[in-house]
């Protein structure tokens, strides 16, 4: 029982062969494992895209709707509204919607599909507060500026305009996401699933 | 690198704990397969502990969530199914490589000096592993986890006195509850395992301290050389890492053949009436333990006499208790001046093998329904069971031993003398069963049907699945299966599936539920409607293809039919549109087992007035052949929603055989290699 005679080569090359198909069949037995941290069924399910009616939102109103057990904020924006969206433009950190996140189909300056809808995802950007809807001019101060209407974030004082987009001075990096959402008809639209072009 | 070694090994003894358990371990060097099994414990071990964390993240442990969740864990969580299986045969796996590894310390005599320590630990290990694999089958609540919990935690009513108020205590309610369930749940998954891992260590280390023994039972520390090395041993890494190995390699090809392919091991290792939710008012037809506690089952059982004051309940209580407490005194039983049945005497070796067929009947025993004969088997073998030991004293201290070698041996007994003991084994097991052997049938009073499984035939799945959807969904619900997974795993489009077989609002993601409010079909039918889910797991299918067949005309009945295989069912012929209407027609009569009563000379004996069926006055709109093939389909839609993974399970089973054989030929090869030149 000695070591003297033994084959050194070839008991390395036997152990670096045993070990590289031992280290794949440790990885196939790591899938079930981390595979079963992935969303189940039941939590797909509870997160299939929802369907919303917008058609009786009033202008100027918002109503929120759940969807993956977020608020979704629906806004029927008026044309005064819109007309304003321009005016805020020097007091935004990213007005033109280059470092957000939005489906491309979406407008970068209005961040909607159809100008008179916006749809948000309502939770703050900087740390998933969902922020206030506060839609009167003056309601929030502002330096440097007037209140046109947005949102207004509570927990660490991010302000919004009614574009979802993100002012300057605040804490919140980038603007309120835009969901994927497609719309059926002018009054039905589906969260959670992308425009088709 | 070597520097951080030296640094922590000022702090923490890293280097001589690899030394002494590892490095300069020297075990024997004439180990045989039986010694495989000790590794393999360990490795069961740890995939339970492993998988076990995995399952107590979706588990729920509570009446009302336990069943369902356990469905979840099958159907929802990616990968789930497997988890799940790994640890339910791992549960199994654990008491095979435990009750060989056991015997393979009965045979060599490694409970004697000095190993007694490692024994009892052992043996402590043994009863923990009990307590643990008892309380997990509690967890997934169908009906044999309720009715095994309630004869279990019964059986310390049985104690004098404190049985009574014990028995409550221990399930915390009047009945096996929700309060049983969560601190089962608790000990299960925290408080056992801790004891268990503590055991082990404590099993290893004493081990470790005074040296494996050998298939000799030679102390091999009596031979060393200059270096006090002994002479026999090998140091276990890298010579027994590597031999392991092998042992470990075909241990997982089987252990993965049962998971791929035979998860349900035919109903040992997952019971077939546990896919059906635990129900405190009705006791399966026929409750046997899991397999690994049967013999002791049996035993309990066999104890039909009072004696004194004390009753048969008490008594078997106690033989039950004393079969497994004996085991703890082994060491200080045999006598023997050998440890080895190699250089053992005679009487040893039969009594050995006697002893571990009456094991093995008494198994058996246990998992049958019992008749007078088997009770009288089971008395037998289980006072050969406490004669084993009770003898052991006398004829070890009397009986004439062979020389034990110097130096360890590579060859054991001679082929002839092992083949020979295999043979009387096997002997002694089968020709005792064989003499109380009865065939039950599963169909009952009639021949059952036979039905093939085929998921590759998606037609015959879609067609099961309309013609469930039309004839069943209105009262039944299929509640664990989802709509989707339905319509893509039987190639159906989803808008196909919403429009023709979804008939309220649901959508496609949700579970099968059905319309029907239980608690007006429960006063329609006298009874709710079971949930099918799972009713091809619980039942056979040849069950329901054969139930599905044998409707036919009785006017007794509130329904106006009745049913050969389910006589007096509550659920009407809800087929008949499409069979007509079955009636009685004269046919040979049929004993319990499903067998035609035929006299000595083979001729048909009675003519049963309803010994076969055949459609009257009222006709289907299919023909006898169309309408068997109707059920074929619908058997098939129904046996897949039990287990819609089945199919992908073996085709991923495939793929992990094929390469534990690759696996296999790299650690032959290393294995080899290291010992080539060990003699």
């Amino acid at each position: 029982m000695s070591d003297d005679g033994a084959n050194l080569v070839r008991r390395r090359v036997l152990t670096a062969v045993t070990s590289a198909v031992g280290a794949v069949g440790a990885v196939g037995v790591a899938v079930p494992f981390v595979g079963s941290w992935n969303p189940s069924e039941r939590a797909k399910a509870a997160g299939a895209p929802v369907e919303v009616n917008i058609g009786r939102i009033e202008p100027g109103q918002m109503v929120t709707f759940e969807w993956r057990g977020k608020p979704i904020y629906v806004v029927r924006r008026t044309q005064k509204v819109l007309a304003d969206l321009a005016k805020m433009e020097p007091l935004l950190r990213d007005p033109s919607s280059e470092k957000s996140v939005q489906p491309d189909y979406v407008d970068p300056k209005f961040r909607s599909q159809k100008d008179e809808y916006l749809v948000l995802l309502g939770l703050c950007t900087h740390l998933g507060c969902a922020p206030g809807y506060q839609p009167k001019v003056g309601s929030v101060q502002i330096s440097g500026g007037e209140w046109l209407g947005g949102f207004f974030c509570k927990c660490h004082g991010s302000k919004f305009d009614l574009a979802g987009r993100v002012l300057q001075g605040v804490p919140a990096p980038i603007n309120l996401e835009v969901p994927p959402h497609k719309y059926l008809s002018d009054s039905v639209i589906l969260i959670g699933v992308d425009q088709e072009a | 690198m070597n520097g951080l070694l030296s640094w922590i090994d000022a702090r923490l003894p890293v280097v001589r704990a690899w030394d002494t358990h590892m490095g300069k371990y020297y075990a024997p060097k004439n180990f045989n397969f039986w010694y495989f099994f000790g590794v393999l414990s360990i490795l069961v071990l740890v995939n339970q502990l492993l998988t076990g964390i995995f399952l107590t993240m979706h588990y729920e442990p509570s009446v009302e969530g336990a069943f369902a969740s356990v469905e979840y864990i099958m159907r929802d969580v990616p990968y789930g199914w497997l988890l799940r299986y790994m640890h339910s045969t791992g549960a199994s796996a654990f008491f095979v490589v435990v009750y060989l590894h056991m015997f393979r310390g009965l045979m060599y005599g490694s409970y004697k000096a000095p190993r007694e320590l490692v024994w009892i630990f052992g043996m402590l290990i043994y009863l923990v592993l009990m307590a643990e694999a008892f309380m997990g089958y509690v967890l997934p609540w169908g009906q044999m986890s309720y009715w095994g919990a309630q004869v279990i935690v019964n059986l310390f009513g049985a104690i004098p006195v404190v049985g009574e108020e014990l028995v409550q205590w221990i399930r915390g309610d009047y009945l096996i509850s929700g309060a049983t369930l969560s601190r089962f749940f608790a000990l299960h998954v925290v408080a056992m395992p801790i004891v268990l891992l503590g055991l082990v260590v404590m099993h290893i280390l004493a081990l470790h301290e005074v040296g494996s023994n050998n298939p000799d039972g030679i102390d091999i520390k009596k031979n060393k050389d200059e270096n006090g090395i002994p002479k026999d041993g090998v140091p276990f890494h890298p010579f027994y890492t590597v031999h392991d190995l092998v042992g470990i390699t075909v241990f997982l090809f089987v252990f993965c053949a049962i998971i791929f392919f035979a998860p349900e091991m035919g109903g040992y290792f997952l019971e077939f009436a546990n896919f059906e939710l635990a129900n405190g008012l009705k006791t399966p037809e026929h409750i046997a333990p899991v397999w690994y506690f049967t013999p002791f089952y049996a035993i309990l059982r066999a104890v039909t006499i009072d004696i004194g004051p004390l009753n048969s309940k008490f008594l078997g209580f106690v033989a039950m208790g004393a079969a497994i407490a004996v085991l703890f005194v082994l060491p200080w039983l045999d006598r023997s001046p050998v440890r080895s049945m190699r250089y053992k005497g005679w009487f040893s070796r039969i009594a050995m093998i006697a002893f571990a067929a009456v094991f093995v009947i008494l198994g058996y025993l246990g998992v049958k329904e019992s008749t007078p004969g088997r009770t009288i088997l089971s008395q037998v073998c289980s006072v050969l069971y406490f004669a084993y030991f009770i003898g052991m004293p006398f004829w070890t201290s009397r009986e004439k031993c062979q020389t034990v070698p110097e130096r360890v041996q590579q060859k054991g007994l001679s082929k002839a003398l092992v083949f020979g003991g295999l043979a009387l084994f096997a002997v002694l097991v089968v020709v005792p069963i064989k003499a109380v052997a009865a065939g039950g049938a599963a169909c009952g009073a009639v021949p059952c049907e036979h039905f093939h499984a085929d998921f590759e035939d998606k037609a015959s799945l879609q067609r099961g699945a309309q013609t469930f959807v039309n004839y069943c969904m209105g009262c039944h619900s299929i509640q664990y299966s989802r709509y989707g997974r339905v319509a893509d795993d039987l190639d159906i489009p989803r808008d196909v599936m919403r429009e023709q077989l979804i008939f309220g609002d649901e959508k496609i993601g949700e579970l099968m539920v059905s319309s029907m409010d239980p608690a007006k079909s429960k006063a329609w039918f006298g009874a709710t409607p079971p949930d099918l889910s799972l009713v091809a797991r619980s039942r056979n299918p040849d069950w329901l293809l054969t139930y599905f067949l044998t409707f036919y005309k009785d006017e007794s009945r509130p329904t106006g039919v009745n049913n050969k295989v389910f006589p007096n069912v509550g659920m009407p012929h809800v087929l008949l549109e499409l069979q007509g209407l079955q009636e009685c027609a004269p046919g040979p009569k049929y004993d319990d087992h499903g067998h035609v009563i035929r006299n000595a000379v083979g001729e048909l004996g009675e003519i049963d007035p309803c010994g076969s069926l055949a459609v009257g006055d009222i006709k289907g709109t299919m023909s006898p052949s169309e309408y068997r093939a109707a059920m074929v389909d619908l058997v098939n839609f129904i046996e897949y929603v039990g287990e819609p993974i089945a199919s992908k399970r073996q085709s991923i089973g495939v793929y992990v055989l094929l390469f534990l054989l690759l696996l296999f030929v790299c650690v032959w090869f290393l294995n080899r290699e290291y010992w080539r030149d060990i003699h």
